[in-house]
């Protein structure tokens, strides 16, 4: 007699994570469109882009709504709870990727109007295609449930940083060679820290993910391999 | 059938009760209309009577959910399904089919029908689940929303990513209403990568020929304008011009070889190669090729290789030789006269091991990640003796034409296409590269192929010539 009750909780919970893959993928088309405004100089795709941000916010204030709804209503326990929170937390994550996805289409405004550097926009691109790619990866572990996937995200975020520290060590020859580069080297810099930072996010949503499936905290400071050995023991 | 009298009694038995219930009562009020009882008894019938009418309705419950039960299906989905199913199943587009109930739902976007090529694309497990688990694009959803709801046709590209970046065009289309109300919508995604790719290689063809072929051609025609003018009559500077203009036309062509080779790999990317090689062979025959040119630099080369038809890999042939070939070269070149370039071939490792670091201190960085699919790859690891990489040089070395300021790579210098040609033949090849250096010692590649389908079936496989002596 209960079942009406406990599939409109079931649906409650689904939706939540509907919503966040939704919102996934809205972040990703975000991310990976203020990439291609940089790399191509699209002073129209960067305007879309600033316009589109506002559902992005909508949708995260969207979640929680739901979600602390549910958690009044509903008291999930354990799975559910867990479930719920990480909903909730995945949603802030990505309203941040979508803030910095903003602010690097805000910057490519001011980049069209300087010369183009194209060996700099090859790393950018070259970088912004691995940030993307991990966020991808990451959403696809959480739609899927895939603790490895997370892991594996979770565990590669060297990466992004050596590209951020090569790129960062490239701006400064330009703008040593050249002052006049300054300007734009600058903005170009700022790019390069956003997508350090979504990827960071990509890091954080992996965390999740981990404590969603497992209810444990953190993934731990070592190498996830060492640490899945220290808590089998 | 043997359990069809059980479901008769009960379908017999409910009004049985109720017909009981019912005298109950009455005889409850008839015998409350004549005031002779005490008023305990009356509420003692009273509740009797109420748990009769409860069993009853109870019962009748049962009994229709009993001649109900053989009513729902419990087939297994595709058993008995209509010809179609499997029609559907077959097509080489992936193919769903999307259900929904009302807009602002977001779970009542469900796809029913999946054929497999959408499961092998969008990595699905199940029958029918959320659209946004299989698809978050924003683009695809609006384009199925509105052949959903508003009934038209429509289109939206969708780039599902991954390591062999691909490129659909996802077209929807409304089919009506389901018996059910819900509406339903057909999406049918086809891969234009092909088209993509032709168009992406042409442009960076082009691009990169009229860059890099500018300067050996620019140096070119001033030494045949130097040849017809004053040094016509001079032989030794005729003899010196000529030399350096055979060198120039020569690195032409290997830049324009290594152009081809590489746009020729990059239409192919997302296409897996078919067929299965030793790997230990190519190294084998590798060696073999470049023993004299390392002999000619003072250089050992050192191979440390399993016996033959124990590492075999899913790939081309030629394009793995070509993987060796620009590994070995490279570090031939960069390794100093009396040194030596190991080779190492190792299998049956995972993706984790295959590219995890060697050396504690090393600056290392992977230079191309699979995505997940396989279980064991085998690498292959070539280190040169050389003066090794900074760290903030790793992320760029595959990139084309990049060169290490600092780094001369001698006299047969290279087009600066070799590692970007590794590269994207091991993303064809669904496996991984990985770089690692310590300055002073050396820089190691390590490339990892995931093993053929047989070699995984078949762990120990015979192995004919027992004396396999590497080089």
């Amino acid at each position: 007699m209960n079942e009406h009750i406990v599939k409109s909780y079931e649906d409650e919970l689904n939706t939540l994570t509907a919503e966040c893959a939704r919102m996934g993928g809205l972040t990703e088309a975000q991310v990976g469109d203020s990439i291609e405004a940089v790399v191509k100089r699209d002073q129209a795709l960067a305007e879309a882009i600033v316009g589109r941000d506002e559902r992005l916010d909508v949708l995260e204030a969207d979640i929680e709504r739901k979600a602390i709804r549910l958690i009044a209503l509903r008291q999930p326990m354990a799975n559910d709870l867990r479930k719920t929170v990480a909903a909730m937390k995945i949603a802030m994550n990505l309203e941040r990727c979508g803030d910095l996805a903003k602010n690097i289409a805000k910057r490519t405004l001011v980049l069209t109007e300087a010369e183009p550097m194209s060996p700099l926009t090859r790393s950018i691109e070259r970088m912004g295609k691995l940030v993307l790619g991990r966020l991808k990866d990451v959403l696809d572990a959480y739609t899927g449930s895939d603790l490895d996937r997370a892991l594996a995200v979770w565990s590669r975020d060297d990466e992004v940083d050596e590209h951020y520290n090569s790129l960062f060590r490239e701006l400064l020859t330009y703008m040593m060679g050249d002052p006049r580069t300054i300007t734009a080297c600058a903005h170009m810099l700022f790019v390069a820290k956003n997508l350090e930072r979504i990827g960071d996010h990509a890091t954080n949503i992996a965390e999740i993910i981990h404590y969603e499936i497992t209810g444990a905290e953190t993934i731990g400071s070592a190498r996830p391999k060492t640490d899945d050995l220290l808590r089998d023991a | 059938m043997s359990q069809t009298p059980p479901r008769r009694w009960l379908r017999l038995s409910g009004p049985a009760l109720i017909a009981g219930g019912l005298g109950v009562l009455a005889l409850l009020v008839v015998s409350a209309g004549r005031g002779d009882q005490s008023d305990a008894a009356a509420w003692m019938a009273l509740i009797v009577a109420i748990l009769v009418l409860a069993v009853a309705w109870r019962a009748g419950q049962l009994a229709q959910d009993a001649t109900q039960a053989p009513q729902v299906p419990a087939r297994p989905p595709h058993e008995n399904a209509p010809p179609y199913v499997s029609i559907i199943n077959a097509l080489p587009d992936p193919v769903l089919v999307i259900a929904a109930h009302e807009p602002d739902d977001l779970t009542g976007r469900r796809f029913v029908v999946v054929n497999q090529a959408a499961r092998d694309l969008l990595r699905i497990q199940h029958d029918a689940g959320l659209l946004v688990t299989a698809i978050r694009d924003p683009q695809v959803l609006e384009a199925v929303d509105e052949a959903l709801f508003g009934g038209l046709d429509s289109q939206a590209v969708y780039e599902p990513g991954g390591a062999q970046a691909r490129v659909l065009k996802a077209f929807a289309k409304p089919l009506g209403q389901a018996p059910d109300g819900s509406r339903l919508a057909l999406l049918v995604l086809r891969d234009e990568t092909d088209i993509r790719r032709a168009e992406q290689t042409r442009a960076d063809f082009l691009a990169n020929a009229s860059h890099e072929l500018r300067t050996p051609l620019a140096s070119l025609s001033g030494f045949i304008e130097t040849l017809r003018g004053h040094a016509r009559t001079d032989e030794g500077a005729r003899e010196k011009f000529l030399t350096i203009m055979q060198t120039q036309a020569e690195r032409m062509a290997r830049l324009i070889d290594d152009l081809l080779s590489l746009s020729r790999i990059e239409l192919n990317e997302h296409i897996a190669p078919q067929g299965e090689t030793d790997l230990t062979l190519a190294v084998m025959d590798v060696v073999d090729a470049l023993g004299p040119l390392a002999r000619e630099r003072g250089v050992t080369l050192a191979p440390c290789l399993p016996p033959r038809g124990e590492v075999v890999v899913a790939g081309d042939r030629d394009q793995i030789v070509q993987v060796v070939q620009n590994l070995v070269d490279n570090a031939l070149k960069y390794s100093p006269k009396g040194g030596a370039v190991t080779i190492v071939l190792q299998s049956a490792l995972t993706a984790d091991a295959a590219a995890a670091p060697l050396r504690p201190q090393a600056a290392r960085l992977s230079l191309l990640t699979p995505d997940h699919g396989h279980d064991l790859y085998a690498a292959l690891r070539v280190s040169d003796s050389g003066v090794g990489l900074k760290r903030e040089h790793l992320p760029r070395l595959t990139e084309r034409f990049y060169r290490v300021e600092g780094q001369k790579s001698g006299e047969r210098s290279g087009t600066g296409l070799g590692l970007a040609i590794v590269k994207h033949i091991m993303n064809r090849h669904r496996g991984g590269l990985a770089v690692e250096s310590v300055e002073g010692e050396g820089t190691t590649f390590s490339a990892y192929f995931p093993l053929s389908a047989a070699a995984l079936a078949m762990p120990e496989p015979p192995i004919e010539d027992v004396v396999t002596k590497p080089s």
